[in-house]
């Protein structure tokens, strides 16, 4: 029975961690450049991440199956060059985490970075700062209050993400059984008691997040 | 040394108007040149005083032209030069100040000083607070301070790095009237003390005229004249520019007469109405504008009448009294064409005046002060 709750609650949290750092660093970026920067394809890069905010997740799941299997457009190469299969791992869970979660971050921080009034910008622009050096040490900083709510939406997307995660990962006991999956699962069977449980700790470690990103926001006065 | 610019910058709607030859929305091309010294630009909102500012700054691409500064090329179209703003060496005073609210007083200031060791950044800091008299308000942070602070901090940050030249966009519209008196002369001082160019917009003009050097007056994305303040408000080269610096009575189209040899006066005529204006050098028979300013129309007492030549005198109806603090405006009808005149006289002198809407009196045109152009 610890097993059964213990190994869904540990996977789950590595896979919404991974994912969450990786979105919340490319998500940045990616919010930044949107944000600030005039280009060609401007909106294609838009409207390809934001796609699976309005796909659903077992649509996103059948993309990156195409994409990523090992007859996939990236699974061939990669599996002919290092004999690797993504399919059915908790790193490919990571893969549709991300996927999943990233709309959610570069949404809320490209509109938390075009908040910011440009005048900051050219202000350090005038005082001999580099675009780079103002992006990290402004703009970002002047945002933060909207990224860090990209990160906990993105972070409670990754934990609560089912569909794509089931069509890509599977529901392999003690490999790829997540929480959402484990809930799925256990009710299918029958086995109420654990469904229970499970449900318990994932709604108690969702709002033990949620209050403590709350509190930290409290705190900051810009 | 001083500023050299000679450029144009263009607007359009949507990027792609410019290959498709459609029209900019806005167009300005700023020529001026000015040496070290506290130059106003002085121009109504639109007018292309703060692109102009962009410009200089790096901050915007100009379209062409050349900009030069202390013998810097800042930007040359033709020698495809445009420096960036990292390197032009400026400092810049945003309207809104643009103090960083995530770093106190001390850390916005000392945020230009770049490669500095800490112990130069403190004492640079310190020289700048002394500099601004905002000692003591090093750990604040900017929503703490009131706007005149704000505006010190802005301006202590701006001039740590010791720039070359200082730009300032309309840096005291914010502010009450006695904050801005005070830093009208502390901006004044800092440039005699370090001896770069500031550029300064306003669309006060009574802020550019106890403030400038030297003027350059902004219309249309056009510069319509250079000069000393007592240039551009005694004599106005156009129209537009009488009405920024608040020459509010301007007649148009009115025909020049022959010249007085004896008393260097010549006769403006318009229908029936006719004046006489100090000028020399108006060719007789040309078409002009002439105009002048309130407080040279003199309401004559009864007494004045008595004891004044009839030249420039007018009988004439007063048709509003407007309170304006420490001087009446009054509009008067001048009676040909519904001309409406406005008069600007003490209170004091008001009130010899003894005049309420819809007397009559005479009044008489200062014709030393009356500018032809």
């Amino acid at each position: 029975m610890l097993e059964q709750v213990w190994f869904p609650l540990v996977i789950t949290l590595k896979i919404a961690a991974i994912s969450t750092l990786i979105v919340a660093i490319l998500g940045t970026i990616i919010s930044y450049i949107l944000a600030r920067r005039e280009f060609m394809g401007k909106w294609l890069v838009d409207v390809l991440v934001t796609l699976p905010m309005v796909l659903p997740p077992t649509v996103t799941g059948y993309l990156l199956i195409v994409l990523l299997g090992k007859n996939g457009i990236f699974g061939k190469v990669l599996f002919d060059l290092t004999g690797i299969s993504l399919l059915f791992t908790w790193q490919v869970a990571v893969i549709a985490a991300f996927v999943v979660s990233l709309p959610l971050m570069v949404k809320t921080t490209t509109a938390a970075i075009e908040a910011v009034d440009r005048d900051f910008e050219y202000a350090a622009f005038t005082l001999g700062r580099k675009e780079l050096e103002t992006a990290l040490f402004i703009t970002l900083p002047l945002a933060k209050k909207g990224i860090l709510a990209g990160i906990v939406l993105s972070f409670a997307r990754a934990v609560g993400e089912f569909g794509a995660t089931l069509m890509v990962a599977g529901n392999i006991p003690g490999r790829t059984n997540t929480m959402a999956i484990s809930i799925y699962s256990a009710f299918q069977g029958g086995n109420n008691e654990l469904a229970n449980m499970l449900v318990i700790i994932l709604v108690t470690v969702s709002l033990l997040s949620m209050a403590i990103t709350a509190r930290l926001v409290n705190r900051w006065k810009i | 040394m001083g500023i050299k610019v000679d450029f144009r910058k263009r607007h359009y709607m949507k990027k792609s108007d410019k290959k498709k030859g459609i029209d900019p929305v806005f167009m300005l091309d700023a020529k001026f040149e000015a040496g070290n010294e506290l130059v106003v630009l002085f121009g109504r909102s639109g007018s292309g005083k703060t692109t102009a500012l962009q410009c200089i700054s790096g901050l915007l691409e100009p379209n062409g032209g050349k900009i030069i500064v202390n013998d810097k090329v800042y930007f040359d179209c033709h020698k495809r030069i445009d420096l960036p703003v990292q390197q032009r060496s400026l400092g810049y005073v945003f309207q809104n100040y643009a103090l960083f609210p995530h770093m106190d007083v001390k850390k916005n200031i000392a945020y230009g000083l770049k490669g500095f060791s800490e112990e130069e950044k403190g004492r640079r800091v310190g020289e700048m607070l002394r500099l601004l008299h905002i000692e003591g308000l090093e750990d604040n942070y900017p929503s703490q301070l009131s706007g005149g602070q704000k505006q010190r901090v802005a301006l202590a940050r701006a001039l740590a790095p010791k720039p070359e030249i200082l730009l300032l966009d309309e840096p005291f519209s914010a502010l009450d009237a006695v904050v801005r008196m005070k830093l009208r002369e502390m901006i004044r001082r800092i440039q005699k003390e370090l001896g770069i160019p500031i550029l300064f917009i306003t669309h006060n003009p009574v802020e550019a005229f106890t403030m400038a050097d030297r003027m350059v007056i902004f219309h249309n994305g056009q510069v319509q004249q250079t000069g000393t303040p007592e240039e551009v408000f005694y004599h106005p080269q156009n129209t537009h520019v009488a009405e920024l610096v608040g020459m509010t009575n301007i007649f148009e189209d009115a025909i020049v007469g022959d010249e007085d040899t004896a008393t260097g006066t010549v006769l403006l005529r318009k229908d029936e109405l006719q004046v006489s204006a100090m000028q020399q050098k108006l060719k007789a028979g040309r078409n002009v504008s002439w105009g002048i300013r309130p407080e040279n129309i003199h309401i004559l007492s009864e007494e004045d009448e008595k004891d004044v030549e009839e030249e420039n005198v007018f009988s004439v109806s007063v048709k509003s009294i407007v309170n304006k603090g420490a001087s009446k405006l009054i509009y008067i009808d001048i009676g040909h064409h519904q001309n409406l005149l406005i008069a600007e006289t003490s209170n004091q002198a008001f009130e010899k005046l003894h005049l309420e809407a819809g007397d009559a009196c005479k009044v008489k045109l200062d014709k030393r002060k009356i500018a032809v152009f």
